[in-house]
């Protein structure tokens, strides 16, 4: 039934004109985020932003709290997605071709030396803020119970973006891509240093299967372009998109970031800039969690000191991102990504050396390949993926330094692990090692006695007392991830900036002659 | 909470100037833009656009013509630009093959730096335009050269029975002369008649035109040719390829005998290095510690032939005392020293026959065998050579040896050479002389020593007799202070060679012993002497008997 006079032509007249705006309130459909409850909305109804908690604690959005150092991860992350992407469009993994690809995207493909510039320095920024984000987590406590798990998840994306980044640096096909891949593949090769020395590689080679999965071939050729390749652009970032969905869920899931039991008092100040919660409707529990029995930590907790994720949680994320992009931007025009001599499997290069984050593995491998390459590493990888279910104390998660010992503690490990490894180091380099003492020895010991393994005995020593000392897990755990971490400086700086030909010992890049 | 609000807001702005500034290089602050933008022909300007010369075959990818706008196919650059200049006429077409096959670079490039290649990590920048025809080696293998002296004598003949007249020459001649038809006249083109190949028999073609004809060229122009002269045209024409400074480089090459110690391509000695790549090495890896000047290959090269060691540390090179132009020459040649894989489609046929088929890469008559391989040990004439801290060479060309050294014995000497001494297997190597080879070799030593031959010998080759014992004494006595314990080389030659000992007749060694090397420290054991032992021909004997007990052995 129509009215009479109704005018169809008419109403498609006003239909036309109110397009936009109706396209504007299909899409949002709570409305313009005004109050608390479209605020809330906006979130929830958004396929995007739901990974989000509707409203933030204070102390999550204090810079101290986490300095945004996931956030920089992340938006590293989508920096290289897009420039990757782009730069796939022009990208031809062919040995040879891939060069001279890499050529015309930096020549003459349109801003192609500005994306590949951007993309690389967002995959340095990755790798730093991933290991600065992960001592973050470690030294506010912030993997302990519940979020033992997404510690896990976070080593795992730790190890994604160091394979990100490490199979995107043989793409360019030039000699600093060849030769860091060939001591890539030849650290993945290093168990046969122990099957040697147990004379049993011929029939269980290890090391060299490692090294033939990893490169599809006996060397660094197209078959490993191809790999790498694959890995690069599809395989790592679905692997690393899945594992980051699960590390923001369970974000959510474990109550949101860590605070300190006395958060609330601790934020009282800056709560009162804004209105108590239940503006709205004080009458209406506020959401279902309070009907909802179980572990989840927002149960039997009012979201007081809270602010609408919307706007305040994405000022800060989007501020971060785009400082992130500022960052990478302006590097990429400060500094050019590399580009080297055509691969020439003829010519090494002297010295060839991995990518930087892998330069402290390889200063350890120079000693002896087995213990520096996989026995060390994944002592590391293992041991402090199990720090959560070793250190199950209370005290000071959520705060800097937190725990027994503090941040005196994590000074004196400062000094223990700086000290102690450029003491070994020095050592190493200035009086040579177990070969160059006992030409004889059996390589047995020669592979398990290594600088590195003599540093780790060190730091787990230390740890030991400062377990002892202050009768504290969490006092052991800040003692030996400190060691470490320091341990990781001085071999990566000593292998960047004082190894130079044929490994050897410089002061400077400027006396190793030759170039 | 506002600092999040400050922070957004910053940062994007910073991004934004950051993109902006981005967008404006590219577009407008490049330099290839700014030379497209001012370069016209007659109709106007250009497009501006990127401008690329493109051969899969090759596998060229030049983007050089995007600032040399010129040198693309199909535009006048009118405007007074140096970039725009249009290629000289050359050989090969610049936009069909590219710029790189012969200048070097980086083809892909479009910055100036970049793109001469004068930037780390780029292997080949651009040859110096000083020594640009040294890019024709990159494909092309000069053949049949022959040493300076004699290339210098055929480029005189050609000019002295007046080729020029009715041919043309590397741009000279034919009817450019001065005056056009008049005096000159249209023949064929001889710039790359060495590489082309012409009739054998041209002279008797030539001669039988001109005495047709009544008047005109034929007549004024052309007569009968000497032997000689058609010798040195022949020469001529064989190195003719559009490249003469490359030819008289590589003439130089092949009058200081340095094949003798270093290969190249197919032959040579092996003394020194191979230099058959040198003109490819990369000057990034060079060491230019204790080079002065720039550092490029052509100046490191340069360097090092005026002072090896101190170029290279540890070179055995000696200071060979060239002069600038000598120099000069070599380091074009030494850069010509380059390869690049070509398709079959390109391979000239200089190059086929060199790298398949074993053309000797000199001519290979006596004379510019003797300069190009033994000069460099054996002296320019023949007089033997020393260098400091090297074994003394002998001289070859000395009277008294070639008086008593047959020609089987030289030609035999020549092939076996001197295992464990510096004198080489020339005639067993692999690519070796050829015995032709040879004997034009012993025939131009003759003639180097002035025409010595050797005195007719009818005796079997052992014939002396005598006592070793006797014999070993006195050569202890007497010889081995130059010729070392039991022969084995001193500063004499090593008596104890066997490939000597197996070759040399007993004439040779008493007449050697008793009458000496007028001119060098061997003074005749017979001749009467007021400071050393006079040796009767029975003791000369015993000696001889001595050094044949050491080839038993």
């Amino acid at each position: 039934m129509q009215a009479e006079n109704y005018s169809a032509l008419h109403e498609f007249w006003t239909n036309l004109r109110a397009i936009p705006s109706h396209v504007y309130r299909a899409m949002f459909r709570g409305g313009p985020p005004k109050t608390d409850r479209t605020r809330s909305s906006f979130i929830f109804g958004n396929v995007f932003l739901h990974l989000h908690s509707v409203r933030t604690h204070l102390w999550s959005l204090r810079w101290s709290t986490t300095m945004g150092l996931g956030i920089v991860t992340t938006a590293a992350f989508l920096i290289t997605l897009v420039t990757g992407i782009l730069l796939m469009f022009y990208y031809k993994p062919y040995p040879d071709i891939a060069y001279q690809s890499i050529k015309d995207i930096h020549f003459i493909v349109p801003t192609g030396r500005f994306m590949r510039n951007i993309h690389r320095w967002a995959a340095n920024v990755m790798v730093v803020a991933v290991i600065l984000h992960m001592a973050r987590a470690f030294y506010t406590a912030s993997y302990r119970k519940p979020r033992e798990f997404n510690w896990f998840i976070g080593w795992g994306l730790l190890v994604t973006t160091l394979g990100l980044s490490f199979t995107g640096y043989l793409l360019p096909w030039d000699q600093l891509a060849y030769w860091a891949i060939t001591i890539g593949a030849n650290i993945a090769q290093s168990p046969r240093e122990i099957t040697d020395a147990m004379g049993i590689t011929q029939w269980m080679d290890i090391g060299g299967l490692q090294r033939e999965i990893l490169l599809g071939s006996d060397k660094v050729g197209e078959e490993a372009l191809i790999r790498f390749y694959l890995l690069h652009v599809m395989i790592l970032p679905l692997t690393l998109a899945m594992l980051m969905a699960v590390h923001f869920w369970r974000i959510r899931k474990d109550g949101g970031l860590a605070k300190p039991k006395d958060a609330d008092e601790r934020v009282a100040e800056e709560a009162k800039e804004f209105y108590p919660v239940f503006t709205d409707s004080p009458a209406k529990t506020y959401h279902l969690a309070a009907v909802v029995k179980g572990k989840t930590s927002a149960v039997d907790s009012g979201p007081e000191h809270t602010v609408p994720s919307m706007p305040h949680l994405f000022y800060a994320e989007l501020g971060v991102l785009m400082l992130t992009t500022l960052i990478c931007i302006g590097l990429a025009f400060i500094s050019d990504a590399p580009l080297k001599e055509l691969a020439n499997p003829l010519v090494p290069e002297n010295p060839a050396k991995a990518p930087w984050y892998f330069l402290g593995l390889q200063e350890i491998v120079s000693f002896s390949a087995f213990m520096g390459g996989i026995g060390i590493p994944m002592l590391c990888v293992i041991g402090l993926g199990l720090i959560p279910f070793l250190d199950r104390e209370k005290e000071g998660t959520g705060e800097w330094f937190g725990g027994p010992g503090g941040w005196k503690l994590v000074k004196w490990s400062m000094v223990v692990g700086f000290a102690s490894s450029i003491l070994v180091e020095a050592f190493a380099i200035k009086f040579g090692w177990l070969r160059e003492w006992f030409p004889d020895i059996p390589q047995l010991i020669i592979t398990f006695v290594n600088p590195g393994t003599v540093l780790t005995a060190i730091y787990a020593a230390f740890s030991i007392w400062a377990v002892r000392k202050y009768n504290s897990t969490r006092a052991g755990a800040l003692a030996l991830f400190t060691c470490f971490l320091c341990g990781f400086i001085v071999l990566t700086v000593i292998g960047t900036y004082f190894r130079g030909p044929n490994w050897d010992f410089f002061w400077s890049p400027s006396d190793w002659g030759g170039h | 909470m506002n600092k999040n609000k400050y922070l957004l807001m910053v940062s994007s702005i910073g991004v934004f100037i950051l993109l902006a500034a981005a967008a404006v290089s590219e577009n407008f602050l490049k330099d290839w833009h700014g030379i497209q933008n001012s370069a016209k022909t007659n109709e106007g300007p250009i497009d501006v656009r990127l401008r690329q010369i493109v051969n899969p075959n090759l596998k060229v990818t030049d983007r050089c013509v995007t600032c040399h706008v010129g040198m693309a196919s199909g535009e006048q650059i009118s405007t007074d630009l140096k970039v725009g200049a249009v290629h000289k006429p050359v050989v090969h077409n610049p936009t069909e093959i590219g710029c790189t096959v012969c200048h070097g670079g980086q083809g892909q490039a479009t910055e100036k730096d970049d793109a001469h290649g004068n930037v780390h990590f780029w292997t080949e920048p651009m040859l110096p335009a000083k020594y640009a025809y040294a890019s024709c080696g990159t494909c092309h293998t000069p053949l049949n050269v022959p040493n300076l002296p004699t290339l210098e004598n055929a480029r005189k003949t050609f000019e002295r029975l007046d080729c020029y007249a009715c041919h043309r020459l590397d741009g000279k001649g034919g009817t450019l002369r001065p005056g056009g038809n008049v005096t000159g006249m249209e023949g064929p083109d001889l710039s790359h008649i060495g590489l082309k190949g012409y009739n054998a028999e041209w002279y008797s073609a030539h001669l039988q035109r001109s005495q047709q004809e009544t008047n005109g060229a034929w007549k004024t122009s052309f007569s009968e040719i000497s032997e000689p002269d058609r010798a040195a045209l022949k020469i001529f024409l064989d190195t003719q390829m559009g490249a003469p400074k490359l030819v008289e480089a590589k003439a130089q090459f092949n009058t200081l005998g340095c094949a003798g110690c270093h290969a190249v391509g197919n032959f040579g000695g092996d003394a020194g290095i191979n230099l058959s790549l040198s003109g490819f090495k990369d000057p990034n890896q060079l060491n230019f510690t204790r080079v002065p000047g720039e550092h490029t290959l052509s100046n490191w090269i340069v360097q090092h032939f005026r002072s090896p060691a101190s170029t290279v540390a540890g070179s055995q090179m000696p200071v060979l005392g060239l002069t600038d132009n000598q120099i000069d020459l070599l380091t074009l040649y030494t850069l010509s020293l380059r390869r690049r894989t070509l398709p079959d489609l390109y391979l000239p046929k200089d190059r086929v026959r060199a790298m398949r088929f074993g053309a000797r890469e000199f001519a290979n008559n006596g004379e510019t065998i003797y300069t190009a391989v033994c000069s460099s040990c054996h002296g320019a004439n023949g007089q033997g050579t020393r260098f400091p801290g090297l074994v003394a060479n002998p001289s070859i060309t000395n009277p008294d040896f070639l008086s008593l050294a047959s020609d089987e014995f030289l030609i035999q000497t020549i092939r076996s050479g001197r295992p464990g001494r510096p004198m080489l297997p020339w005639g067993e190597r692999e690519n070796g002389f050829t015995l032709d080879e040879i004997r034009g070799l012993v025939a131009y030593i003759r003639q180097l020593g002035g025409n010595v031959q050797a005195t007719p010998d009818t005796q079997p080759q052992i014939w002396a007799k005598g006592d070793t014992a006797l014999g070993a004494n006195l050569f202890t006595e007497n010889c081995a202070g130059c010729h070392g314990k039991n022969g084995v080389g001193g500063d004499g030659p090593a008596l104890g060679n066997k490939a000597f000992l197996t070759n040399v007749t007993d004439t040779f060694l008493v007449g050697t012993i008793g009458r000496g090397r007028q001119g060098t420290v061997m003074q005749g054991f017979a001749n009467p002497s007021p400071i050393r032992k006079v040796l009767t021909q029975a003791e000369i004997e015993s000696i001889i008997v001595y050094l044949r007990s050491l080839n038993a052995k």
